[in-house]
């Protein structure tokens, strides 16, 4: 791979710890909170829906201080709300079987489209560069003068008339 | 009133459909008479158009309940200005109003266009009135707006609660205009394709419009935000809904837009590209309208929802599969010989920029439309809610931050060391010392303090530019500094416009970074005169305060707020029960300032406890969200104000015979 492809890819993959899932710890209420959606209809996570009373949420918030409480572990409790309710009720796809292209694909998408954008740069750069007579340089670039002719005119062009 | 509205709608939706066919009927036989009829068939649309909708707000505010539009969205006790704002408030009258939007940017064009760009007009005027006629269609056929109830009702339903509020005044036209003149731009590629004229011309003539639909755009995504504050009442402004999705798309590729048709106008490269992100951003206009209309995926701003889903589907395939085929069509003439000279160079900068701002609207659409594909598949309905949408796109946001750093200061073609030294020594030790400043005061190392650098790092090379080329017109014209900044952005305000830009963007970073990471929130039960400490705040929940009038009853929390033992400020929040829709809602009493919003929302009261229920939040930097969308309207108005040669010669037919020549 070129060092462009590289680079791009490094960049992109130093994205990808911010995708991965916390390691087991001891979850927090507003955690599984915001791991939850509410089922109210507002479209909201348990944390941040505030309906007066909600029917939903507000039972919710009771099972998960409970099952903190007795020592559960975030995977154990967001397993238990999804075989009560769905797996509509998690907030975000699990990171398994078919769901992983939700979080892979962005990720994939961009990935492929860079190293297409990459390749296709270095290869155009490449047959410009044979393509200019006298070999190696582009036509007239080797002369220093006309080079920082270029150059002006190119700082020139930021410039409006 | 009824029958004259519902007449003038079927008459312009003549007039599109012949103003469409005439002048496309001009363009193919060269008939210039019959492409002008097709413009004053334009004009007469726009003029019906604003006569049904003038109509249907003359319904609305006379309360003329015999109209089922009327009846549903408004009330005898809505006040005036949430009356108007009704108009857009439902479904009907949310289309009609397009169709009046768009009719009038086209008369616009029409007007603009009167002696140049001859030979686009006319499929510019057609794929306009193609769009308007399928919207007209839609009220002519399908949903009414003037549809009368069998008998008047006695009383109107009222608005929904939660769009009474004067953010909705503002935000559904903002986002509107917005999404309508982006048809401007596309309306002219496609006449740009459809008549092989594929050089810059288009582009001159769309530029301010591009720029104008990205501002609206940036607005009307800024003001739904501030709604979702004020509003929902749950601390937060953006919560990754379909609907704002929906918005937020057509801004992000509009944004790779604006950046790559530079590369276009200064090296005339990526030809095929700015056209597909020309298109890309209309056909997601249509788009989410379709996820607003739909029902298909569930939103919390689908306010109004309908079997429309099939005829937005179908125009966007339509549209879709019309401008791909031109494109292909096209795709020898359009390609260019202009190349890439070096990975280190602006040009390549700027297509990092838009492959990140693409990817980023395609991880948005793709999250959005997930559950519709996890249950084509498995069958299973799933949530792709906020969560996924932070962790997929804050790497890609503070990758984007990184290039809008890198992508305005460093060396066409090829940056050299010394280019890069000289670019990027100053703005790289901003950065940096930001980074370490922070840390040594306590900031945490994670995604909030790399956002804060690569911010400041950003306003370097800013400041930097604008640091230089003050002083280079002070060394050369010995001008005074306040005179050589004004000299320098004047001459340059497209460029310097675009800097300014940057700044409200990076100010909208770092607003979003703090208020992210760092929010504090409390929950907490309390009878009158119990306090709570959060953050720096004192609390004392004091009272509860009730107030009615015909329309809505309140009730009040008053909590007085002081810090350090100091007394600073009396909140109120509230909740409101509307007697009409007889909806309760949040009314959340925020108190700002540029260090942190202190945000109270009354979450539950008992009457017999006289117990209270506050969640207070304390939301630090959100004001520089809106501070960043300020300075991004200071930018956008100098970008677009004409330079004075501008003003002396305005795109004109001269340059267009030229191409042609």
């Amino acid at each position: 791979m070129s060092r462009a492809g590289l680079a791009l890819t490094l960049v992109l993959a130093a994205g990808l710890p911010f995708a991965r899932v916390e390691a087991d710890a001891p979850p927090s209420q507003s955690e599984i909170e915001e791991a939850l959606t509410c089922q109210c209809g507002c479209g909201l996570t348990v944390h941040s829906c505030n309906h007066l009373q909600c029917p939903s949420g507000e039972p919710i918030k009771d099972e998960i201080r409970s099952r903190i409480a007795a020592g559960e572990t975030r995977e154990t409790i967001l397993a238990a709300f999804a075989s009560k309710y769905g797996e509509k009720v998690l907030s975000s796809p699990t990171m398994q079987g078919f769901n992983w292209f939700a979080w892979i694909t962005p990720f994939a998408a961009l990935l492929l489209a860079g190293t297409v954008l990459v390749v296709v740069v270095r290869s155009r750069l490449h047959r410009t560069v044979l393509a200019a007579p006298g070999g190696g340089t582009l036509a007239g670039t080797d002369d220093p003068a006309v080079r920082a002719r270029l150059d002006r005119e190119l700082a020139d062009l930021d410039r409006e008339p | 009133m009824a029958d004259l509205g519902r007449l003038a709608i079927c008459l312009a939706l003549v007039c599109a459909v012949f103003s469409a066919a005439a002048s496309i009927f001009g363009a193919l036989r060269r008939r210039a008479d019959v492409a002008r009829s097709g413009e004053h068939a334009a004009w007469a649309c726009f003029g019906l158009v604003t006569l049904a909708t003038g109509l249907l707000l003359r319904a609305l505010l006379a309360r003329d309940f015999s109209i089922e539009y009327v009846a549903a969205y408004s009330s005898s006790t809505l006040p005036t200005s949430y009356t108007v704002a009704a108009l857009w408030g439902g479904q009907k009258g949310s289309l009609l109003f397009w169709a009046f939007v768009l009719t009038a940017f086209g008369a616009v064009v029409l007007w603009q266009n009167r002696e140049r760009n001859r030979e686009l007009m006319p499929w510019v005027t057609a794929v306009l009135m193609v769009v308007a006629g399928f919207f007209l269609a839609l009220v002519t056929f399908i949903t009414d707006p003037f549809e009368r109830l069998p008998h008047a009702a006695a009383e109107g339903a009222d608005l929904n609660p939660l769009l009474q509020n004067y953010w909705m005044m503002i935000h559904p036209p903002s986002l509107y205009t917005g999404y309508v003149s982006a048809s401007v731009p596309f309306a002219f590629a496609i006449a740009a394709l459809a008549t092989g004229r594929l050089g810059d011309q288009w582009i001159r003539t769309t530029r301010r419009w591009a720029l104008f639909s990205w501002f609206f755009l940036s607005l009307g995504n800024l003001f739904g935000a501030m709604w979702a504050y004020e509003v929902l009442g749950w601390g937060g402004y953006w919560a990754w809904d379909p609907v704002e999705n929906a918005a937020f798309m057509p801004w992000l590729v509009s944004t790779a837009y604006l950046h790559s048709v530079m590369i276009q106008e200064k090296k005339d490269m990526l030809r095929v590209w700015n056209m597909v992100l020309v298109l890309l951003t209309f056909a997601l206009t249509i788009f989410g309208t379709f996820l607003t209309r739909s029902g298909v995926i569930s939103s919390v701003h689908s306010f109004t929802q309908s079997g429309l889903g099939p005829f937005f589907i179908g125009f966007l395939v339509a549209v879709l599969l019309v401008s791909g085929g031109l494109i292909a069509y096209r795709l020898p003439e359009l390609r260019t010989t202009g190349t890439i000279e070096s990975f280190l160079s602006r040009e390549a900068a700027f297509l990092f920029n838009n492959l990140v701002l693409v990817g980023i609207a395609f991880a948005v659409f793709w999250g959005t439309v997930f559950p519709v594909i996890s249950e084509w598949v498995r069958g299973v309905k799933i949530t792709v809610g906020p969560p996924f949408f932070n962790r997929v796109n804050a790497p890609l946001g503070v990758l984007l931050l990184f290039l809008m750093g890198v992508g305005p200061v460093i060396a066409w073609r090829r940056a050299s060391p010394q280019n890069l030294w000289r670019a990027f020594a100053f703005p790289v030790g901003v950065g940096v010392a930001a980074a370490m400043a922070l840390l040594l005061g306590g900031m945490p190392p994670g995604l909030a303090l790399l956002t804060f650098a690569l911010g400041l790092f950003v306003l370097g090379t800013i400041s930097q530019e604008f640091w230089r080329g003050m002083r280079a017109r002070q060394a050369m014209l010995k001008e005074r500094a306040p005179q050589a900044l004004a000299r320098v952005v004047g001459k340059n305000r497209r460029r310097y416009g675009g800097y300014v830009i940057h700044v409200g963007i990076v100010s909208m970073f770092l607003g979003i970074a703090a208020s992210s990471a760092f929010r504090i929130e409390v929950q907490q039960t309390l009878k009158p005169g119990e306090s709570v400490k959060v953050g720096r705040y004192d609390l004392r929940y004091e009272r509860i305060e009730t107030s009615e009038d015909g329309h809505v009853s309140r009730l009040a929390a008053v909590v007085d707020v002081s810090v350090a033992g100091k007394p600073i400020d009396t909140l109120r929040p509230e909740k409101r029960f509307y007697k009409k829709p007889q909806q309760p809602t949040t009314e959340v009493a925020n108190r700002w300032s540029l260090r942190e919003d202190l945000y109270l929302v009354l979450g539950s009261y008992d009457p017999k406890s006289q117990l209270a229920t506050l969640l207070v939040y304390v939301n630090p930097l959100v004001v520089w969200i809106w501070i960043g969308g300020l300075v991004l309207a200071i930018g956008t108005a100098i970008a677009v104000w004409p330079s004075a040669l501008e003003r002396r010669v305005p795109v004109s037919s001269g340059a267009f015979e030229a191409e042609r020549a």
